[in-house]
């Protein structure tokens, strides 16, 4: 009877269950890798033209303008036209000869999406067609300046 | 006799996993510490969209002009007029020289503010710009 009781009677280890922490710490790890959001940048690249060399004479035949003037409307070569057509149109002017440039001009006071729409065309067209994109940016400036 | 025995008894095959948490925490302070957050906090704008939007593989070496509807321009979030655009950038170049210039313009405003930005850049040399779209 005495050494029943005597064996009860050891105090067990204080213990903290640490075997778990890791598993905790590294769920902790994976769960901030993935709801990580890399705030990655998207856009439309372009090169500047460098101010030396911008006395560039094209003829005429070359280029394709496309003109935007302030209350939006498109224009490609002075006919008038629509966003919705200017893909067709490029397609045509290219396919003449496609060393053509696209050339943006947009006036100063319409909107900047219309740029870029044009733009985005333009490029696409130049992709469909597996060519190396050539875009020029250009501005109409009010009369009165 | 005896003692052999006890010597023969297989010991327990353990891989030692106290310092595991250890090492998982200090990773976990170690990421904390040296996140960066955004401190360009920039304009409200609404970016125009397009289908040919690439994604920029770079990552560093980046600067953004915000240019928000009524045509307010913001560089590291201090407004600026166009003109003083040139010097920021010319300072940017010199410490970064492949620096490409993020264009983060709101669709609604006048081409007329990207194309003085534009001649601005064009002064400063630098030449090398993204105008910012959302892909379609």
């Amino acid at each position: 009877m005495a050494l029943f009781e005597g064996k009860r009677f050891v105090p067990e280890e204080a213990e903290i269950p640490t075997s778990s922490m890791a598993d905790i710490a590294f769920l902790l790890i994976i769960f901030f890798i993935l709801t990580t959001t890399f705030a990655r940048e998207k856009g439309i690249k372009f090169v500047l033209p460098e101010q030396k060399q911008q006395e560039v004479k094209l003829k005429k035949d070359k280029l394709i303008i496309v003109a935007i003037n302030d209350q939006g409307k498109v224009f490609i070569n002075d006919q008038p036209t629509t966003f919705e057509d200017l893909h067709d149109q490029i397609k045509k002017y290219l396919e003449e000869n496609n060393k053509r440039i696209v050339y943006v001009k947009t006036h100063e006071d319409a909107a900047y999406d219309y740029m870029i729409k044009a733009f985005d065309i333009a490029k696409q067209v130049y992709q469909e067609m597996k060519l190396p994109p050539k875009v020029a940016l250009g501005v109409i400036r009010r009369r009165a300046e | 006799m005896a003692l052999k025995i006890k010597r023969k008894r297989q010991m327990k095959a353990m891989i030692p996993t106290a310092s595991m948490a250890d090492i998982a925490f200090l990773l976990l302070i170690f990421f904390m510490v040296t996140t960066v957050f955004k401190k360009d906090r920039g304009l409200r704008i609404e970016l125009p969209t397009a289908a040919t939007t690439e994604r920029l593989v770079k990552q560093r070496g980046l600067s953004a002009i915000w240019v928000n509807r009524y045509g307010k321009i913001t560089v590291d979030d201090n407004f600026v007029r166009p003109k003083q655009i040139v010097p920021i950038m010319r300072r940017k170049l010199s410490e970064e020289p492949g620096l490409i210039v993020l264009i983060k313009a709101d669709k609604n405003a006048k081409y007329g503010v990207i194309e003085d930005i534009m001649d601005a850049l064009k002064e400063a040399q630098a030449y090398r710009v993204v105008f910012v779209t959302k892909k379609e």
